[in-house]
């Protein structure tokens, strides 16, 4: 048998028996540079702006139940709808979701006792407020109407003073997420424990420097789209405008070389959950390592080169194959991941807890979202279905089947972790099969109103779509509903949950080796990871989580 | 750049761990800094390039072409500076504190004159070229880069007094402000570069 490595020193064994307190409340309401409390601090801001965000959503199903106005007073109120809608889930829900689980968890799986830079991490949390309030003021002030995507002329020309206050908290959400990849990039280089070499780092970490090197990279173009437009808005300059010497294709250019990497930073940190649960869960190591956490960097590069293929339709036409082409290399390395977790899963010893039932679901629906994406990546069927709900049904496939799920999964796997206590695995199931059946009747119909030739962002259509645009809404009812379930099992587990001890899933990475919730410094004395984090199925992996097990004082969880 | 960095970093001795991982992690954000922030300027060269090609030769029918006289002895200014904060940074690192503070009092003074050339080219862009995208896109870039050169001088200038007053003296890890800011400068004098180079002699 290899030598074992316990985690923790010895002398730390004895005070483990006293568990770790949780934070008051009322810590996470003030300035903390506690990574663990900043990860919270993103999670619950960002669990209310979806909240928002949904039900801005759900209003959108119920305008398009019928075919004529009738919620809406004007087809502009739907343009607004629309617009905050989208600009609420891409940057004040995904994005800084996904900043929650990596603060919480990547240094905990490091082994490190905070981030590299505390104090900017905290900094990056607090401008995101009051981004929100300059975003959501700007929506009853006067409304923005140019979808998130706010392209000119409507951004410049038509659209209120509402437009002018989203970009500016665009602007200072941009500054947030360069400042927290700045932070993850460095975390992740030098704070790694000297026998944790880059391949032998967790592929979360992995998904996360790929995600912040495409942050970091990619986030200033926003920055320069945004300075143009409020330019443009404000200063009466004419960058977009034809009339005095501008160019509209400018902007797209401009904020699609963002906004498509942007795209992969709110689904590769998904890919690295999904590793991390697929492999606990099914007790065995991931398939294919290098692979996958090469695959992130692939993804990364390859995302920087196909941004044009969001213009399709107003391209040169000699530019389109070449981005047609390179859209759809970047299939290559999402396949590889792809195969690599059915090889993981494959022959596994599965536990069907919640977090696994999302992440299977995430393979399923991220899958679809992937193959419309080449379906879209065509030219001749892109030209198609420009602008119908096919595209809709696509990117909600990718945002909602993808990140969502993997969001999903990651706090029914972490939650112990945070919060020392376990989600109830029932409502989980429950939960995941409420929004498993209500995405996929939601978003899947909409693949063929689309073909059909509905268009996307109207608020009224044909009457022949009726039928399946009340299909849609109906689903999309019980999408949301299945929303309150998971509030409901946050509430009730975070305040009667079972007590979930130190590594309740027997799980090999570091974040597990320390109490639930972990101490303000993390680790009691340096931690020295397993030689393989995803070792699982061998005596010495037994062995190490033993040993975990008997440094604090262990009693798994439910399914230890 | 990288075998500056990988120089720095030998004398270790009397860094204890805390102190020597902060400074790594420091010059590490700085270069992962450096190399996004310059993004933002990419973007707008991005955009001047668009832009021209909205017009059928470039600068447009009855502009005058900028006179890169002003904006050449500028950027002559700016080098100047940038190498006389490297000097200013090696002295202080030598223990030479006089040194510094004249090599950046030399640098500030530079930067200053830098700045005004850039202030100057801004405000006398003829009516004839702000009418086209060639004029506009000169005040966007040269506007944008002096807003970044104005708020790294006046860091500059505090560390400046800092330093008079005894704050970096202590070794490396305490000097981290000045190498920091040292840093930011040069990263101004390479962004003005690619401007310079787009803005007065790409036609």
């Amino acid at each position: 048998m290899a030598t074992i490595a316990v985690p923790l020193g010895a002398e730390a064994e004895g005070h483990e028996a006293e568990a770790v307190q949780r934070p008051a409340l009322s810590e996470y309401l003030r300035w903390s540079v506690d990574h663990k409390i900043i990860g919270v601090q993103y999670g619950v801001a960002s669990f209310l702006f979806f909240i928002i965000g949904g039900a801005m959503a759900m209003l959108i199903r119920l305008e398009l139940w019928t075919p004529d106005l009738d919620l809406m007073v004007s087809g502009a109120a739907y343009n607004s709808l629309f617009t905050i809608h989208g600009t609420i889930m891409i940057f004040l829900f995904i994005i800084p979701m996904w900043a929650a689980f990596g603060n919480f968890v990547v240094p905990l799986q490091l082994g490190a006792k905070d981030m590299a830079f505390p104090w900017l991490n905290a900094f990056a949390f607090w401008l995101i407020p009051p981004a929100a309030i300059v975003v959501l003021l700007g929506y009853f002030v006067n409304p923005a109407e140019a979808g998130w995507t706010s392209y000119p002329p409507l951004s410049t020309l038509f659209s209120g003073d509402g437009q002018t206050l989203w970009a500016l908290g665009a602007h200072l959400l941009g500054i947030s997420s360069i400042m927290g990849s700045i932070n993850f990039i460095v975390t992740i280089f030098n704070m790694r424990p000297p026998q944790m070499t880059l391949w032998r780092m967790p592929l979360l970490c992995w998904a996360v420097l790929a995600t912040s090197i495409i942050a970091v990279m990619a986030t200033p173009f926003l920055a320069g789209a945004l300075t143009l437009l409020l330019l443009d808005r404000v200063a009466g300059t004419t960058f977009f405008d034809a009339a005095g010497g501008g160019d509209v294709l400018l902007w797209q250019n401009i904020f699609w070389f963002y906004s498509h990497p942007a795209v992969y930073i709110m689904v590769l940190p998904g890919m690295g959950v999904l590793s991390e649960v697929l492999s606990v869960h099914s007790r065995k190591p991931v398939f294919g390592y290098r692979m996958v956490g090469l695959s992130s960097m692939g993804i990364a590069f390859v995302g920087f080169t196909v941004w044009a293929h969001h213009m399709f339709t107003s391209l040169q036409p000699e530019l389109r194959i070449p981005f047609m082409i390179t859209t759809m290399i970047i299939a290559v390395p999402t396949g590889i991941k792809m195969f690599s977790w059915l090889g993981t899963i494959w022959g596994g010893k599965i536990r069907f807890t919640s977090a696994m039932l999302f992440a299977l679901g995430f393979m399923s629906m991220f899958v679809i979202g992937g193959i419309t994406g080449v379906m879209l990546a065509a030219l001749p069927f892109d030209i198609h279905v420009h602008d119908t709900y096919f595209v809709v049904s696509h990117f909600h496939f990718v945002l909602f089947g993808g990140s969502v799920f993997a969001i999903y999964a990651a706090l029914y796997h972490w939650f112990p972790k945070v919060t020392g206590r376990m989600m109830n695995e029932r409502l989980g199931r429950i939960h995941f099969a409420f929004t498993y059946f209500g995405f996929l009747f939601t978003f899947f119909p909409m693949h063929i109103v689309g073909m059909l030739g509905m268009p996307r962002r109207v608020a009224v259509y044909d009457p022949a779509f009726a039928p399946w645009n009340q299909l849609i809404s109906f689903s999309a009812f019980v999408l949301g509903f299945s929303t309150f379930i998971v509030i409901y099992n946050i509430i009730r587990s975070y305040y009667h949950g079972p007590v979930a001890g130190a590594n309740p899933w027997r799980a090999l990475t570091l974040e597990w080796a320390t109490t639930s919730p972990p101490p303000v410094t993390n680790f009691a004395d340096d931690p020295i990871p397993f030689e393989d984090p995803y070792g699982y199925g061998t005596e010495a992996s037994a062995a190490y989580l033993d040993a975990v097990d008997a440094a604090f004082d262990g009693r798994g969880g439910p399914d230890g | 750049m990288t075998s500056a960095i990988a120089r720095q970093e030998k004398p270790k001795i009397g860094l204890d761990r805390d102190a020597a991982l902060r400074l790594k992690n420091n010059r590490l954000g700085m270069t992962i800094f450096q190399a996004s922030w310059i993004m933002v300027f990419l973007a707008m060269i991005v955009v001047n390039w668009q832009l021209r090609f909205s017009y059928a030769q470039w600068p447009p029918a009855g502009v005058a072409p900028f006179d890169p006289l002003l904006p050449s002895i500028a950027t002559l200014a700016l080098l100047l500076s940038a190498a006389f904060v490297r000097q200013g940074w090696g002295s202080l690192r030598s223990g030479k504190l006089g040194d510094f503070l004249s090599s950046w009092r030399l640098a500030l003074a530079l930067g200053g004159a830098f700045m005004a050339i850039i202030v100057y080219e801004f405000m006398t862009v003829s009516e004839a070229a702000l009418a086209t995208q060639y004029g506009v896109t000169l005040r966007l870039m040269t506007g944008f880069h002096v807003v970044h050169a104005l708020a790294i001088s006046a860091v500059m200038l505090r560390v400046y007094r800092g330093a008079r007053s005894g704050a970096y003296s202590g070794g490396e890890h305490e000097a981290w402000a000045v190498e920091g800011t040292a840093k930011l400068w040069y990263f101004v004098a390479v962004a003005w570069i690619l401007f310079y180079v787009v803005l007065y002699w790409i036609r």
